[in-house]
């Protein structure tokens, strides 16, 4: 229990230090990659943390992400001209955003990880109006009251699990097994809409293209990264106790085809991106919808190799637009003479769209092998279909940055080196799983 | 049903009327105090369940929701109502439209979900009774608002009112624990402020090109 109560302290330790906040916050950082060692060996499943070997890849990827954004942030925010909040508030709202993703991931209780996901709305709001502007404003305030709307649905399902159980501890839940009962089976349902809203489902998505598109790049990174696959963790945890197969296969079906035809035209890369995003977290929903060991295994590849590739192609992004000043896809051109910006666009946009030897492959190639092991076939159509519109939409246009006129672009830095290592990272999942797992393939 | 019951969905069908009162005025100051009266109402109706249960938690819980719906969040909305005339009111509204679409909205919503589904949910403190009814069609009368309007204050204020209809809900149904309920409490205080900080310079919303697609 300790660790767990460090990694949730630490940072809010960090922020006492408000004057330095910009070297605090990263020195914390470091220490939680340090604490996830020993958390590894002291997984907890009763008491108030409840953390097995799925909550643990995913407070992996938070941490991982988090350290990274913390760093590319360091130069980046620190350019920003207009800024809509002080440099040190960003970096306090940064470490709460954080905690709070924490503790949505470690509660051992559906009501916390409500409040915790709620609590991840309220700490990144303002984080996007970092780069203020109208366009900013109103981005924010979509996602403010779209999410939580949305996310005061999801609330129902909660007061049914506790009308259904007589208690919200999730190891208490999920150890009664399977139940079915109207109450349970509701709650599951209005939960993929509730905490859908957060995960991308189609049609309570449409925060998503317009936060992403708008906030900074770092809080982009996060957002694509990590926030949603905790928010698609408490899904998958409220799913475990009734698995409504169909009804989530279908609803993360729909979502990659509708998310795969808007990538068709889309003109703003930051916009792309966000999009891509919709896509790689409703193919995870249907691998864990499956609920099959290749399907579980393939969304926990595909996520956390998706959280760096993303954060790879929204660090490249924030480069772009720090070099060029626009968003606009037909804007920029001639990047391939910035070897390491075009170099790292390259490398995350194969990561996000499924290119072997990612990692991203794997965990499609599985989540689809998982579709097809329990007869879905139709999805399993519109799934190869949607991703193959995907993977030409997206690596089309980028292409065209990359390929497309004379402009030159001069950057250099560790802000160009991050989205390279983000990158390299997801290759290198990619290859480990390769070799270590092999077999499963 | 003895009289306190007869006393709680009475309050219950006030509230409801409450809500359509804030759907169909212009007036920004009025609709926010109307938000306050309604979340005084939930605080009445859990005082009573605490007479009558003799549960503590109803208590604390309606000490909350006077404390941080009735004074604080009212406080907050209502210092952020500009003092010039054309913020006061949502001059060119189509109040009485919109009210019959909210109507036909909540009917249908209403008769879909209710009628297939909640229907089967037992009340824990009123088992033989519908009340569920109400919280549902508070529910939907907070959506509507927050798609119908454009004025920020009143998107806030409909945002309140699907949170008040769960409080109601929880409430009815089965009420959650007292420490959960407390944070989901403090979290929509939170957002009302940030939702303040936000309206201070954007006070309306319209379809913006660049997040088109």
């Amino acid at each position: 229990m300790i660790y767990e109560i460090l990694i949730l302290i630490i940072p809010l330790i960090a922020m006492g230090f408000y004057k330095n906040i910009k070297i605090t916050s990263i020195i914390a950082a470091i220490i939680e990659m340090f604490l996830l060692i020993p958390l590894y060996f002291n997984l907890s499943d009763s008491g108030f943390f409840f953390i097995d070997h799925i909550t643990y890849i995913f407070i992996l990827m938070v941490s991982s992400i988090y350290l990274m954004s913390l760093i590319y942030s360091r130069k980046y925010i620190h350019n920003v001209k207009n800024k809509g909040i002080s440099e040190n508030v960003y970096y306090m709202l940064m470490g709460f955003f954080y905690v709070a993703m924490e503790f949505a991931l470690m509660v051992n209780n559906y009501g916390f990880m409500w409040v915790g996901i709620e609590t991840t709305t309220i700490s990144s709001a303002l984080l996007l109006i970092t780069e203020k502007s109208d366009i900013s404003l109103e981005a924010t305030w979509r996602y403010i009251i779209i999410v939580s709307a949305g996310v005061t649905f999801a609330f129902i399902s909660v007061i049914l699990i506790y009308y259904a159980f007589g208690t919200l501890t999730v190891t208490v839940i999920l150890s009664k097994g399977i139940k079915d009962s109207l109450a349970v089976r509701l709650a599951v349902g209005i939960a993929l809409v509730g905490f859908g809203t957060k995960v991308g489902v189609f049609p309570v998505h449409t925060w998503l293209p317009d936060a992403h598109s708008e906030a900074p790049a770092p809080v982009s990174a996060m957002f694509s990264g990590v926030l949603l696959p905790v928010a698609l963790y408490v899904l998958y945890r409220i799913y475990e106790i009734y698995p409504m197969r169909e009804v989530f296969v279908w609803a993360g079906t729909i979502s990659v085809l509708f998310a795969a035809i808007f990538l068709g035209y889309q003109k703003n890369y930051k916009r792309m991106f966000a999009y891509s995003t919709m896509e790689n977290m409703n193919i995870a929903l249907i691998g864990l919808s499956t609920f099959t060991f290749a399907g579980l295994v393939g969304s926990l590849l595909l996520l956390l190799s998706h959280s760096f590739g993303k954060a790879g192609a929204f660090y490249s992004s924030g480069n772009v637009y720090e070099m060029s000043g626009t968003k606009s896809i037909d804007g920029v051109g001639g990047l391939i003479r910035n070897k390491a910006s075009a170099a790292s666009m390259l490398l995350s946009s194969f990561a996000v769209t499924g290119t072997p030897p990612f990692g991203t492959f794997f965990g499609e190639f599985l989540i689809l092998y998982s579709v097809l092991s329990i007869h879905f076939y139709a999805q399993f159509g519109i799934i190869v279909l949607s991703l193959f519109l995907a993977f030409v939409s997206i690596n089309f246009n980028v292409s065209k940055m990359l390929f497309r006129g004379k402009s030159e672009y001069s950057q250099s830095g560790i802000n160009t080196a991050i989205p390279l290592i983000a990158a390299i990272i997801s290759v290198f999942i990619g290859i480990v799983f390769l070799v270590v797992y092999h077999e499963i393939l | 049903m003895n009289i306190v019951f007869t006393v709680i969905y009475l309050l219950a069908a006030l509230i409801v009327v409450t809500g359509f009162y804030i759907q169909s005025n212009k007036y920004l100051r009025s609709m926010v105090m109307t938000q306050a009266f309604q979340s005084f109402l939930i605080a009445l109706i859990a005082i009573l369940l605490g007479i009558e249960l003799k549960q503590y938690t109803f208590f604390i819980l309606a000490v909350l929701v006077i404390l941080l719906r009735s004074f604080l969040v009212t406080y907050f909305l209502a210092a952020k109502i500009p003092k010039n005339k054309n913020y006061l009111y949502e001059s060119k509204l189509p109040t009485t439209y919109y009210l019959l679409v909210d109507l036909a909205f909540i009917v249908v919503s209403i008769f879909i979900v209710y009628s297939i589904s909640f229907i089967h949910i037992v009340s824990r403190i009123f088992p033989e009774s519908n009340i569920i009814l109400f919280p549902m069609l508070l529910f939907f009368q907070g959506l509507f608002i927050i798609a119908s309007r454009r004025r920020t204050i009143a998107q806030i204020l409909g945002y309140i009112e699907e949170e008040n209809s769960l409080i109601l809900m929880g409430t009815f149904i089965l009420p959650v624990p007292i420490i959960i309920e407390s944070s989901v409490f403090l979290d929509v205080l939170i957002l009302v402020v940030i939702f303040s900080i936000i309206s201070i310079e954007k006070t309306e919303h319209k379809p913006v090109e660049e997040l088109r697609g």
